[in-house]
């Protein structure tokens, strides 16, 4: 049988195992997008004691300082102990308490690229801090993240292919799949994955640039 | 907590054995994907239709597929072409490619965040093209492009252990090892993430002296 | 309730690290009186108007709008009565002119969206601006801005006006069409406390002036005799450089 049989025959197995990476994106980004909210929020407007900002501090630093694959053994068998838990659950939070660290940063420099006099006049006309972030910083922020934000979904997008080191059957799991069992030619096999990752990373990057098109108001322009 | 403190004593002098691996790894590839990264970025900013083609082709191949791919085609797929590689070398390979791909592109911004000027004044002074480049341009630009840089780098050494899955002993493969004979999986890799976390701010912290030791005022921001 | 005044401000107090910038402001205002705090830079006028509204906090005295007490407690409800005017505009950029005059009223005093929108329409006439209700702040001159940052103001129904150096940051050219609105408001009946130099308008708008300087009011009184009589050398001299350079 020809590589390309092969291929052809498998291909359902390898837009399953797509599937299965896609939905671990889109899962792992919104807890991240969550998280790195809060901690965001925490850090420039909650209590100012070091008991609050110290801990958000080595959330980050952790969580930024580890390499991926050991944060997905650590929760996986971390938390396998505990609970009965599937490596696809521990991919996502491992993944997605990450991606939160890296966001938080995002929305960081974001929320701080509002200039001080919006929140001023905000709360001048009897917004309380929680509107003034709702329906003033947010809006704003949400703006200037957008451009970063992109750049974490490409990196969280080939970051998923990692989840094949503790048993998730994503697509680079499936690719070993076909290879092992067809012994067959492994650099085609390899090649086809590239290139689906390849495409999805594309089109998410289009998606996200239109989102930003749209977005824009004068005076929010894309910058450069 | 206790049983974790004995438990790390007792496995750390094994685990320790990974670090030498990992770092000579890291070095290798990132000093390579240096030069590659530079030639890269020359070719998009300098270069004619063809290498600017060809290198924004290569830079975004590698940025839009994941390094474990990359390794895997490196280190499994090409010895079907006859072309063999041990496992360190491909790894070495695959961080270097994708490094430089990465590394290339800060080269590039900042290279073009250098003023415009400054070209025009060194040509007129009559250096050459490329002297105009090596004496004026590139000292600025490496100098703006150090703090994305340091981060690049340390992003490269978290990705070391990816060369895990390939075979090559490095931390994380001690790890699994001692993993499997004890069965502490869990205790292991904490342990070993408190070892990466140690190597990753100290080159944090190191890249941060460096950035204040060559700071220029008005070329750098500290 | 007639002789309540609307804003009462006893002993204010403001110090910064060694800096003492009030050293205990006291002011009225009327119902429908427009009050100009004029002097040197630094003399703490930008401050004083600040503490009103508890922008920047107050170390000491108290202020009441409507013979309530501003507090902790009821910042926002008061804040809600008092339009704010900011030397830099700071129109909320993300938002079209008509939905900068209209978030407030809709968030804070929960107004029905229609209403909301409706009234907005109303205060960018009283402005002149009723053609710009689509466009977005940077697309606007930085007169223009002013007056769509008054009409904000203005929508929430305030009890009184609050001006910080409106026209400091405008080119000369547009300063006229601020003045032109302020001007009008004042002979409508608001009551207004503004920090300016735009002599024009004290002087025909002005029911007082109030000079100060180092963190103390050193006089007030109408603009006919403060501007041709003051009592004091230090208002005097102040106005010689006024008329020097402005």
């Amino acid at each position: 049988m020809n590589i390309y049989d092969v291929i052809l025959r498998d291909f359902p197995f390898l837009l399953k195992g797509l599937g299965i990476a896609v939905i671990l994106l889109a899962a792992l980004l919104a807890l991240g997008f969550v998280i790195g909210l809060t901690i965001c929020l925490l850090q420039l407007y909650g209590p100012r004691t070091r008991f609050v900002q110290w801990p958000l501090k080595a959330y980050e630093r952790v969580f930024r300082g580890v390499p991926i694959i050991i944060m997905l053994f650590i929760f996986y068998y971390g938390l396998a102990g505990v609970f009965d838990i599937s490596s696809f659950a521990a991919a996502i939070l491992a993944l997605g308490f990450r991606s939160g660290a890296y966001q938080s940063q995002i929305f960081r420099s974001a929320f701080q690229s509002v200039p001080a006099g919006q929140m001023t006049a905000a709360r001048a006309h009897g917004m309380s801090l929680a509107q003034a972030i709702r329906w003033i910083l947010f809006p704003q922020a949400i703006r200037h993240a957008i451009g970063p934000w992109t750049n974490e979904f490409s990196s969280e997008i080939k970051e998923t292919s990692l989840a094949y080191v503790i048993g998730v059957v994503e697509l680079t799991r499936q690719a070993h799949y076909i290879i092992t069992s067809t012994q067959g030619n492994t650099l085609t096999v390899f090649a086809v994955v590239a290139l689906l990752y390849f495409i999805v990373n594309k089109a998410g990057n289009s998606g996200l640039y239109w989102l930003e098109a749209r977005l824009a108001v004068p005076g929010f322009e894309k910058r450069q | 907590m206790i049983e974790f403190l004995q438990f790390s004593a007792e496995q750390l002098p094994e685990l320790l054995k990974g670090v030498p691996v990992t770092l000579s790894l890291w070095i290798i590839a990132i000093v390579l994907g240096f030069f590659l990264g530079l030639a890269l970025a020359w070719a998009r900013v300098y270069g004619n239709r063809f290498w600017y083609a060809l290198s924004t082709a290569y830079i975004e191949l590698f940025r839009g597929t994941p390094m474990l791919v990359q390794m895997f085609f490196i280190y499994l797929g090409l010895p079907q072409l006859g072309i063999v590689f041990d496992a360190f070398t491909s790894a070495v390979i695959a961080i270097t490619l994708n490094s430089a791909a990465y590394q290339a592109e800060y080269f590039r911004g900042s290279v073009l965040s250098v003023p415009q000027g400054q070209l025009v004044a060194a040509r007129a002074c009559g250096m050459t093209q490329w002297q105009a480049i090596r004496y004026v341009v590139l000292p600025q630009a490496l100098r703006r492009v150090l703090p994305q840089w340091s981060n690049e780098a340390i992003i490269e050494l978290k990705f070391t252990s990816i060369a895990y899955t390939i075979g090559v002993v490095e931390i994380t493969a001690r790890a699994s090892d001692i993993g499997s004979r004890t069965l502490e999986f869990f205790q292991i890799f904490l342990l070993a993430g408190v070892i990466y976390l140690v190597l990753t701010s100290s080159v944090a912290s190191f890249l941060g002296w460096v950035e204040r030791r060559y700071y220029v005022p008005g070329v750098t921001h500290v | 309730m007639a002789d309540t005044p609307v804003l009462r401000a006893d002993a204010i107090h403001k110090r910064y690290a060694d800096n003492e910038v009030l050293k205990g402001i006291s002011l009225t205002l009327a119902r429908g009186e427009t009050k100009v705090l004029i002097g040197p830079s630094g003399s703490g006028k930008s401050t004083f108007l600040r503490c009103l509204n508890h922008l920047t906090k107050p170390d000491r005295g108290t202020i009441e709008l409507d013979g309530v007490e501003i507090s902790d407690a009821n910042i926002d409800r008061m804040r809600a009565r008092i339009g704010f005017v900011f030397q830099d505009f700071n129109l909320f950029s993300h938002l079209s002119v008509l939905d900068n005059v209209s978030i407030c009223p809709i968030r804070v005093k929960r107004q029905a969206r229609d209403e909301a929108i409706r009234r907005a329409r109303e205060e960018l006439e009283r402005v002149g601006l009723g053609d710009k209700a689509d466009a977005y702040p940077a697309e606007l001159s930085g007169g223009q801005q002013q007056r769509v940052s008054i009409a904000r103001a203005l929508a929430m129904d305030p009890t009184l006006m609050l001006f910080d150096e409106p026209t400091s940051a405008l080119d000369p050219e547009l300063t006229g069409e601020v003045v032109k609105v302020m001007q009008r408001l004042a002979d409508d009946g608001m009551t207004m406390l503004v920090v300016s130099h735009e002599m024009g308008f004290a002087r025909q708008a002005a029911d007082e002036i109030v000079f100060m300087e180092g963190g103390h009011i050193v006089e007030q009184g109408p603009p006919e005799t403060l501007f041709s009589q003051p009592a004091q050398d230090r208002t005097r001299a102040f106005l010689n450089v006024i008329a020097e350079h402005g």
